[in-house]
C-alpha cells in the first residue's frame, strides 16, 4: 500500500520502523530493500496488464483464421515465426472482418446505422429537453418549484426494468384509458405503429435518462452568477434569450459531459433495444447482433472477435478522445438509475 | 454498397426530422409567449388556435366525429387525422383575436359564447352515431352542479372570483354528464345540445378574462415560460416512467394476460419457486472447506482484535492488523452460504456483495497505487478503458478468456491455456514458451522505459539492442531444454522467492512490526503450499495438469461457465472488470481531494506513509466510498447484459433481471414479470432514497 514516499525527514519519529532500519546506509541489503520499494509500481502496471489482457486478446483473434482460433490460443500468434514476437503475416487475415461486414444475414453495416439512429437522438434530445426543464427549476420563479424539482430527481431511483412492460405495450398498441366504473375507453396516445422500430428505443432512452440529465445539467445551470441573469433582465431580455444566448454557451462543459456519458449508455445498451426492437432485424442494433451471434452456440464463434471490435471501435474512440468529459459526467452523477 | 447508403439516408432524415420538428415546436411556443409583451390579440390569437387544434386532435384521434375513420395510405391516413383539428384552431383563433380586441366586457362574453358555441354546433353535427349520448336529466344535472361547485372552490382557494372555476366546471361536468354515465345510442339533437352547451360555458369563460396590465403581462409570460421549458421534461417523465411504473404495479396483481385480479400469487410464486429460493442445502454451508477457512480467519481476527483493544482501545480499526482477517473471513463466509443456498434471488444478493467488495476495493487499491506513479494517467486509462465498451462485447470478450476445451486438446483460452501450462510445468512436460517470453519482454521493455524516463540514453540503446537478442537465445536455449531441466530452475527461482518472503517476514518480527509480518506472512503461506505441490512432495503436481495414482498425466481444465455455483462467481469477474474503472476514477478524484496541509501534518508528526492513508486519507473519502458502494449496489441489483450473454440464467445462474426478462417477454407472463421488477425496484428503493437525502443535503 506505500507510495512513493517523501524526502526522508530530518526526524523519522519513533514509531517509523522502516526509517529506523533504513538509517542512511547504502549497502547491497539496502539495494535490494530499495527494490521492494518498487513493488508498488510494478504491482500497478502488473494490473494494467491483466485489465489490458482480454481486450488485447479479443483484438488478436479478430485477425486469426476460424482454423487458427479453434487450433491454438490467440498467444501463439506471437510465437509463430522464429523469432519470438514477430508475427508472421500470413498467419494473420482480414477474412472474419471481411465476412462479418459483407454478409448480408449478420446485418451488421445496418445494425451499425440502428445504432446511430438510436443513439444520436437519444443522446440529443434528452439534452435539450433537460436543459430547458434545469433552467427553468434554477431561475424562473414559478409557485412548487422545489417539490417539483425535488419529485423529478426521485425518479433517478426506477430501474429500467420497472417501466419495459407496459412501454412495450405503449410503442405497441398506444395508450387507452377505460375509466373506471363508466367502462368507457378514451384513447390518451393513439397507436403510431412503433413497435420493433429505431424512434421506440430511442423515445425509452430518452424518458430516462432525463431524470439524471435535468439533475446533471441543474446543479451546472444553477451555480452560474446570479448577477449576469441580474443584467440581462435589465436589458429587457426575455427567458428564451438569456437560455440560448447567455445559458447553453455557458454550460457547454456540462452539456458534453452529459452528451458522452449519454451516447456511450446508448450505443452500448442491450437491454432497451432487444426489448424494444429484438423481432425486427431491420431495427436492431449492433448490440443485439452481437449478442444474437452470441447465443447461436459455437457456429459463428470466429467472427464474434471481429464483430465485437467494430461494435466497440466507437466508443473507444469516443473515450479516448474526450475521456475528460466523460469522468466529469462520471464524477457529477454516480446515481443513474 | 447502395442498400448502405440508402439507409443511411433515411436514418439521417428521421433524425432531422425528429430533431428539427420538436425544435420547431419548442421554439414556436417560445415566440407565442414572445407576443405576451408585444401584442396581446396576437397571443390570444396563437394560443387558441393552438387549444382549438389540441382539442381536435383529442376528439379526431378517438375517431369520433365522421369523415375521420383511417383508410388508405399513410398520407391519406393523415389527411383524415388532421382536417378537424385545423378546423377548430382556425374558428378558435379568430375567437380569440375578436375577444382580445374588444374593451367592453358584455359583448366580449358574447363574441366568445358566440364564437365557441358555432365550434361546437360544428363538433356536434359531425358527430357519428355511436358517439351519440343519450342524456339523462338527473346525472347530468348531479355532475354539472358538483364539478361547478368544486370549480367555484378551488377558484376561491386561488383568490380568484368563482364565477370562472364555476363556468369550467360546470363544462366539464357537462361533459362528463352527457358522456360518460350513460348508453351512447341517443339522437342527433342530443349530440348537438351536449356539445354545444360546454362550448358556450368555456366560450364565456374565455370572454371574460379581461386584457392584463403590465403586471399582469409580466406574470403570464413567467408562467409561460415556465410551462413551455418545463413541460417537454415533465410530459416525457410522466409518459415514460410515471405511468409505466404505477401499471407495472398494477400488472403484477394481475394473472399473465393480465385480465384477471390474483392479488399477491405471482409474489407468492416467486418465493415459493425452488429455482428462485432453495434454502434446501442450508447444512452443507458448515461442511464446506472455504466455511472451515472463514472461522479459521474469523478466529484469528478475534485474537488479533482483543489484542488491538487493549492496545488502541479499538477491536477492529481502519488498517489494524484485525481488519483483513475480518474482511476475508466475511468474505469466504459469504461465499460459503451462496454456495449453499441456491436460486435467483440468492444469486443476486451473491453478485451484489461479491461486485461490490472486489470492485471497490481494487478500484480504492489502484487508485492508492497509481496515485504520483509516472504515466499515472496512462494506466487509469487503460484500467478505465472497459466503462466504454457494451456489457455484451465484456461477455464476449470473457467467453473467449474462459474456453475450456476437451483435455486432449490444446486450451485456446488464456485461463485455461495458464491453468493447463502450469499443470504441465509442474509434472515436466513441455513447456509454455510464450509464458516466458511475455514475461522477458515486459521486463525488457520496463528497463527500457526506465532508461527513457532517466534520459540514460545509451542504457535505452544498449536494451533495445541486447534485449530482443537475449529474448531470443533465451527463447532458443528454452526451447531446446527438457522440460525437467525447466521444471528444476523455474522451481528454484519460486523458492529463492520464497525464502526471500520469509526473509522478510522474520525481519518485520524481528522489531515487533506484526502487521507488517502479516503480508509476506500469507503470501508466503500461499506460496508454500504451491511450492508443496510444485516439488510433488505429496500430490502429483499443481494447476490444471496432475499425474494420478496410477502415473499417468490427466489435464483438467476448468469449465468456468459450466462449473455451479462457482460460475456465477466467473461471471461476476467481468462486471468487476469494468466497474474496477469506476470506482478507481472516483475515489482517484477524492484522493487527490483531501487538503494536502492535513497529509503534511500528519507527516511531521511522525506519521508512516501507511499510517497517513489509514488515519488520514482514508476517513476523508469515507463518503466518497458510500457513493461508490450504493452506486455499485444498485447497478448490480440490475445485472442483465452479463449473465443473458454468458449463460441466459441457465446452469444455475439466473437473476432476478433476467428472469423477469424471460417471465415478461419469451414466456408472456405479464403478471409474473411485473411482479419480479417490482421486486427489483423494491429492493433497490431504500437505496436509492439514501442517495436522493444526500444529494439533496450537497446540493
Amino acid at each position: 500500500m506505500t507510495t512513493t514516499m517523501s524526502p526522508v525527514l530530518s526526524d523519522p519519529g519513533p514509531v517509523d520502523a522502516e526509517h529506523a532500519l533504513e538509517g542512511g546506509r547504502t549497502g547491497i541489503i539496502d539495494r535490494v530493500y530499495g527494490l521492494f520499494r518498487s513493488i508498488p509500481t510494478g504491482a500497478l502496471w502488473l494490473i494494467v496488464i491483466i485489465w489490458s489482457l482480454p481486450t488485447l486478446g479479443l483484438f488478436v483473434s479478430g485477425f486469426r483464421t476460424a482454423d487458427d482460433q479453434r487450433a491454438t490460443g490467440w498467444w501463439e500468434l506471437f510465437g509463430s515465426s522464429k523469432f519470438p514476437w514477430v508475427v508472421d503475416p500470413d498467419q494473420m487475415t482480414l477474412s472474419n472482418y471481411d465476412q462479418v461486414w459483407n454478409t448480408k444475414t449478420y446485418n451488421l453495416q445496418a445494425s451499425l446505422l440502428n445504432s446511430m439512429a438510436i443513439a444520436i437522438p437519444a443522446t440529443v434530445i434528452p439534452i435539450a429537453i433537460a436543459a430547458f426543464a434545469a433552467y427553468a427549476f434554477a431561475w424562473i420563479d414559478f409557485r412548487g418549484r422545489k417539490p417539483l424539482f425535488i419529485a423529478t430527481v426521485s425518479l433517478l431511483a426506477i430501474p429500467l426494468q420497472v417501466a419495459l412492460i407496459p412501454l412495450l405495450q405503449l410503442w405497441n398498441n398506444g395508450a387507452h384509458y377505460t375509466i373506471p366504473g363508466l367502462d368507457k375507453t378514451i384513447t390518451v396516445i393513439p397507436d403510431f405503429d412503433l413497435g420493433n422500430t429505431t424512434t421506440a428505443v430511442w423515445l425509452t432512452h430518452t424518458g430516462f435518462a432525463l431524470p439524471f440529465a435535468i439533475f446533471l445539467l441543474h446543479n451546472y445551470i444553477s451555480s452560474l452568477p446570479k448577477d449576469l441573469f441580474e443584467a440581462a433582465r435589465i436589458d429587457g431580455a426575455d427567458h428564451f434569450t438569456v437560455f440560448y444566448k447567455l445559458v447553453l454557451p455557458l454550460s457547454v462543459p456540462v452539456l458534453a459531459a452529459f452528451a458522452i456519458f449519454q451516447f456511450l449508455w446508448t450505443w452500448n445498451d442491450y437491454l432497451i433495444a432487444n426489448t424494444m426492437a429484438g423481432t425486427n432485424p431491420d431495427a436492431i442494433p449492433t448490440t443485439v447482433v452481437i449478442a444474437n451471434l452470441a447465443g447461436d452456440f459455437g457456429a459463428n464463434e470466429n467472427l464474434l472477435p471481429a464483430a465485437g471490435f467494430i461494435q466497440a471501435f466507437i466508443p473507444i474512440l469516443v473515450f479516448f478522445a474526450l475521456q475528460r468529459y466523460f469522468v466529469r459526467g462520471l464524477l457529477a452523477g454516480s446515481v443513474k438509475g | 454498397m447502395s442498400d448502405f447508403v440508402s439507409k443511411l439516408g433515411s436514418t439521417l432524415l428521421t433524425v432531422v426530422i425528429a430533431v428539427g420538428g420538436s425544435a420547431a415546436i419548442w421554439v414556436g411556443a417560445n415566440l407565442v409567449l414572445n407576443q405576451i409583451k408585444r401584442s396581446w390579440a396576437r397571443f390570444s390569437l396563437m394560443i387558441h388556435a393552438g387549444g382549438g387544434f389540441a382539442i381536435g386532435v383529442l376528439i379526431s384521434g378517438n375517431q369520433l366525429t365522421k369523415y375521420s375513420s383511417p383508410s388508405g395510405n399513410a398520407f391519406v391516413n393523415f389527411g383524415y387525422w388532421v382536417w378537424l383539428p385545423l378546423v377548430l384552431a382556425f374558428g378558435a383563433a379568430v375567437t380569440g383575436l375578436l375577444v382580445a380586441r374588444t374593451e367592453a366586457a358584455t359583448p366580449r362574453i358574447a363574441i366568445g359564447a358566440g364564437g365557441f358555441g358555432v365550434l361546437g354546433l360544428v363538433v356536434g353535427v359531425l358527430l357519428r352515431s355511436k358517439a351519440y349520448p343519450e342524456i339523462e336529466i338527473v346525472s347530468l344535472l348531479l355532475s354539472v352542479v358538483v364539478l361547478a361547485g368544486i370549480g367555484a372552490g378551488i377558484s376561491v382557494l386561488r383568490k380568484r372570483p368563482p364565477l370562472g372555476g364555476a363556468l369550467l366546471g360546470a363544462a366539464l361536468g357537462w361533459v362528463i354528464g352527457a358522456f360518460g354515465f350513460p348508453d351512447l345510442t341517443g339522437s342527433s339533437g342530443w349530440a348537438i345540445v351536449a356539445c354545444v352547451v360546454p362550448a358556450v360555458l368555456i366560450g364565456a369563460r374565455l370572454g371574460m378574462t379581461m386584457i392584463p396590465d403590465q403586471a399582469g403581462q409580466s406574470a403570464a409570460d413567467q408562467r409561460g415560460r415556465a410551462i413551455v421549458f418545463l413541460a417537454p421534461a415533465l410530459l416525457f417523465i410522466f409518459a415514460a416512467l410515471v405511468v409505466p411504473t404505477i401499471r407495472t404495479i398494477y400488472l403484477s396483481f394481475y394473472d399473465a394476460d393480465s385480465e384477471a385480479w390474483v392479488g399477491f400469487r405471482n409474489y407468492t410464486t416467486v418465493f415459493k419457486d425452488e429455482k428462485s429460493l432453495d434454502l434446501s442445502g442450508w447444512d452443507n454451508i458448515f461442511t464446506s472447506r472455504l466455511f472451515f477457512i472463514a472461522v479459521f480467519l474469523l478466529i484469528v481476527f478475534a485474537i488479533l482484535g482483543a489484542k488491538g483493544r487493549t492496545q488502541t482501545g479499538r477491536t477492529v480499526e481502519l488498517g489494524s492488523s484485525s481488519m483483513f482477517p475480518l474482511l476475508g473471513g466475511g468474505m469466504l463466509l459469504a461465499f460459503a452460504v451462496f454456495t449453499a443456498l441456491r436460486g435467483t434471488i440468492m444469486n443476486n444478493l451473491w453478485w451484489v456483495v461479491v461486485v461490490t467488495f472486489f470492485s471497490t476495493g481494487l478500484g480504492l487499491a489502484i487508485a492508492v497505487l497509481a496515485d504520483g506513479a509516472r504515466l499515472e494517467r496512462t494506466a487509469k486509462s487503460l484500467i478505465f478503458m472497459p466503462m466504454a465498451l457494451s456489457l455484451v462485447g465484456a461477455s464476449v470478450i470473457w467467453r473467449f478468456m474462459y474456453v475450456a476445451r476437451d483435455s486432449s486438446k490444446e486450451q485456446t483460452g488464456v485461463l485455461n491455456g495458464l491453468w493447463v501450462g502450469l499443470g504441465r510445468l509442474s509434472t515436466d512436460e513441455s513447456p509454455a514458451p510464450t509464458v516466458v517470453v511475455a514475461l522477458l519482454t515486459f521486463v525488457a521493455v520496463a528497463v527500457f522505459g526506465r532508461f527513457v524516463v532517466s534520459r540514460n540514453f545509451v542504457g535505452a540503446g544498449v536494451t533495445a539492442i541486447a534485449g530482443p537478442v537475449l529474448i531470443w537465445a533465451a527463447y532458443a536455449i528454452w526451447n531446446g531444454l527438457s522440460g525437467e531441466a525447466l521444471r528444476v530452475v523455474i522451481g528454484l527461482l519460486i523458492t529463492l522467492a520464497w525464502i526471500g518472503l520469509l526473509a522478510l517476514m522474520a525481519r518485520a518480527l524481528v522489531v515487533r512490526n506484526y502487521g507488517g509480518a502479516a503480508a509476506p506472512g500469507v503470501v508466503a503461506v500461499l506460496l508454500g503450499w504451491f511450492l508443496w505441490r510444485y516439488w510433488a512432495i505429496t500430490g502429483g503436481g499443481v494447476g490444471g495438469q496432475r499425474i494420478n495414482s496410477g502415473g499417468r498425466l490427466i489435464p483438467g481444465p476448468i469449465n468456468f461457465i459450466q462449473e455451479s455455483p462457482f460460475n456465477n462467481f466467473w461471471l461476476m469477474v467481468v462486471l468487476i472488470w469494468i466497474q474496477t474503472g469506476f470506482a478507481m476514477v472516483i475515489l482517484s478524484a477524492a484522493i487527490k481531494a483531501v487538503p494536502s496541509e492535513l497529509i503534511e501534518a500528519a507527516k511531521v508528526d511522525g506519521a508512516t506513509t501507511q499510517q497517513v492513508f489509514w488515519r488520514v486519507t482514508l476517513p476523508q473519502i469515507a463518503t466518497t466510498i458510500g457513493v461508490v458502494v450504493t452506486t455499485l449496489i444498485v447497478l448490480v441489483m440490475k445485472v442483465f447484459d452479463v449473465v443473458k450473454v454468458m449463460t441466459n440464467g441457465t446452469l444455475g445462474t439466473e437473476v432476478l433481471a433476467n428472469n423477469m426478462y424471460r417471465e415478461a417477454f419469451s414466456n408472456t407472463n405479464r403478471g409474473l414479470g411485473a411482479a419480479l421488477a417490482v421486486l427489483i425496484f423494491v429492493s433497490v428503493l431504500p437505496i436509492m432514497f439514501m442517495n436522493i437525502r444526500r444529494m439533496q443535503r450537497e446540493a
